[in-house]
């Protein structure tokens, strides 16, 4: 076989493999796409219709009406930016620290927030929400975020820790002979160095507080406060088969914000994601 | 960005002399915030959920007694050995798939980019969004994809070539397949981002210089690509492990571990314990279970990470 030959061959092939692969990631999706915008008759018949011949876009205005699906993604939004911010702000000092000083015990430290990322949500939400529940502090948006941060520092800490790890210390040196503090030489010299792993961690920070769910689930029960995740299994367990094109309708609208901005900054967030898989 | 705006001159003056240490200069301050937070949030649980599980607390009275009986219990109800093969099953199963295809897909798409490929970026892409769907919303929408009558997308598929109808979530074993196959589409996004990264720190002289030799793709993948990527693919083997080990959401919004408790994988079944059977000490006593669990996966990574010299 010539070279050409053979290089057509392995094209055809992965082609056919990049189909495979696309088809299965997205059909999912886009059945869900067309059940939301089928009427209940519709979704009913056999053989299933993939385009959808009513295309009930009114099922959109109806499933706003029979939940405050808005609501929850605002919710969902705000407890994101919360998170991300005081993240931020608690894990970028932890990692300069653990980065920069000597100090006692810091393996010992580093091991014991490694552990605490892998403990299962759901054993460390039960306790918190007894001491919740007791207190009277179920629904406090606020705590609820502190959980979200707790949940995501152990990550943030080590993968920023790692990052300013890269960074040389001549450029600390210099900031300090040219009279920097501590403070002065974090903000203004490594912070701007260190913004691709600041990035990299606003992304998968964003990304795992918007999928969260146990801490929600369990700490809030006021359906005016539930974010998407918690949102969208009320809607199902309320909905029955009759409504399967409202459930369909309420999930796309919960994953398409999501959706879009991965779309367009899918460059970004690969490059985001590859740096921290290999630092971090 | 200009460092030298404030106070230079008089710390010019200064320098020779030995600066004032503030307690700045100490690394405790940057430290408090996250150790009071971690403290707080997963050390006084975890004290808590210990001490509930040597007792015969519930949800409902309050007070208790101290016992063993919850772990006594544990291990003797009727439910115990099908929960644990129920976790056993799906974790192996969802781990070494999760491996495989994000193993293959990395490959793929690696090999699209050398190419230069068109679509590469839609599959990388197609297979990111997967990541960022919340995992109940997974469950949601693999359950429209079961739907077990004649309407049932799937089951019509599988019908047009002579196969089925399959009970997917109604048999019981069905369904624990029918789960694992879910998380196996929800967690091969995230394996083959860290595979992907893998592949691209893989040396490409080394590449070149085997096929140089004469090497076959195969021959190459046997003793250039595995043994580089094999670090890579035991840390992501136990990232993977534990998440499994942990799921709760896209179970719980899938099958609620029905039918029967033919899917209530362990996370699941701590939560059943004490939300629905109200049932605190047993709850706890699971859940210590699968903290030392988390604990033991934790050490392997560490082990892991040690050998690859991260961790000074």
């Amino acid at each position: 076989m010539s070279k050409e030959n053979k290089r057509t061959w392995t094209k055809a092939g992965l082609y056919f493999s990049f189909f495979l692969v696309v088809i299965s990631f997205l059909f999912p999706l886009l059945w869900v796409l067309s059940l939301s915008l089928q009427t209940p008759f519709e979704v009913l018949q056999v053989p299933p219709n993939i385009i959808p011949t009513s295309f009930a876009i009114e099922n959109y205005r109806d499933v706003l009406d029979s939940a405050p699906v808005l609501q929850y993604l605002w919710n969902s939004f705000r407890i994101v930016v919360s998170t991300v911010v005081l993240t931020l702000l608690i894990a970028i000092p932890a990692a300069f620290a653990l980065s920069r000083y000597q100090m006692k015990f810091k393996n010992h430290l580093l091991i014991a927030i490694l552990m605490t990322q892998m403990m299962s949500a759901v054993v460390i939400t039960i306790p918190i929400y007894r001491l919740f529940a007791s207190w009277g502090l179920l629904n406090q948006l606020g705590l609820v975020v502190i959980v979200y941060v707790a949940a995501v520092l152990p990550f943030s800490t080590w993968f920023l820790k790692n990052y300013i790890d890269t960074i040389p210390k001549d450029i600390d040196e210099a900031a300090i002979i040219d009279g920097c503090n501590k403070w002065q030489m974090l903000r203004r010299v490594l912070l701007p160095v260190s913004l691709p792993g600041i990035v990299s961690v606003v992304i998968i920070v964003a990304v795992q507080s918007w999928s969260q769910f146990v801490i929600p689930f369990i700490l809030i029960d006021d359906s005016s406060l539930y974010p998407v995740s918690v949102g969208v299994v009320n809607l199902q367990s309320t909905q029955t088969q009759i409504t399967t094109h409202l459930l369909a309708a309420g999930s796309i609208m919960s994953i398409i914000p999501v959706v879009i901005l991965f779309v367009v900054l899918q460059r970004y967030i690969v490059g985001a994601l590859t740096n921290g898989a290999v630092k971090g | 960005m200009s460092v030298h705006d404030t106070a230079v001159s008089q710390d010019k003056m200064d320098r020779p002399l030995k600066k004032k240490k503030t307690v700045w200069d100490t690394p405790y301050p940057w430290l408090i915030p996250l150790l009071v937070i971690l403290t707080a949030v997963f050390l006084y649980p975890i004290i808590q959920i210990v001490h509930l599980s040597f007792t015969d607390a519930n949800m409902i009275q309050i007070g208790h007694d101290y016992t063993f009986e919850s772990y006594l219990r544990m291990f003797t109800l009727p439910g115990f050995i099908p929960m644990i093969s129920a976790t056993g099953f799906f974790v192996f199963f969802s781990v070494i798939f999760q491996l495989i295809c994000g193993f293959i897909i990395a490959l793929l798409i690696v090999q699209g980019e050398k190419m230069k490929l068109r679509g590469t970026v839609v599959v990388r892409t197609s297979v990111l969004v997967a990541w960022a769907i919340p995992g109940v919303i997974i469950g949601v929408i693999w359950g429209m994809l079961y739907n077990e009558t004649d309407a049932g997308i799937i089951n019509y598929m599988l019908g047009i070539a002579g196969i089925g109808p399959i009970p997917f979530l109604s048999d019981p074993t069905m369904a624990l397949l029918s789960v694992t196959l879910a998380n196996i589409w929800r967690g091969t996004a995230f394996s083959m981002i860290l595979m992907y990264a893998g592949l691209k720190t893989v040396s490409k002289d080394l590449i070149e210089a085997a096929i140089i030799d004469g090497a076959n793709g195969f021959q190459r993948m046997k003793s250039i690509i595995l043994p580089a990527m094999a670090p890579i693919m035991l840390v992501n083997l136990i990232i993977i492990s534990i998440d499994t080990f942990n799921t709760f959401d896209m179970v719980m919004a899938l099958t609620s571990g029905g039918p029967g408790n033919s899917t209530e994988v362990i996370a699941l079944s701590i939560y059943t314990a004490i939300f629905r059977e109200f049932n605190l000490g047993e709850g706890a006593a699971t859940a210590v279970m699968l903290l030392i669990i988390n604990v033991v996966m934790t050490i392997i990574y560490l082990k892991v990470l040690g050998r690859r010299g991260q961790v000074e």
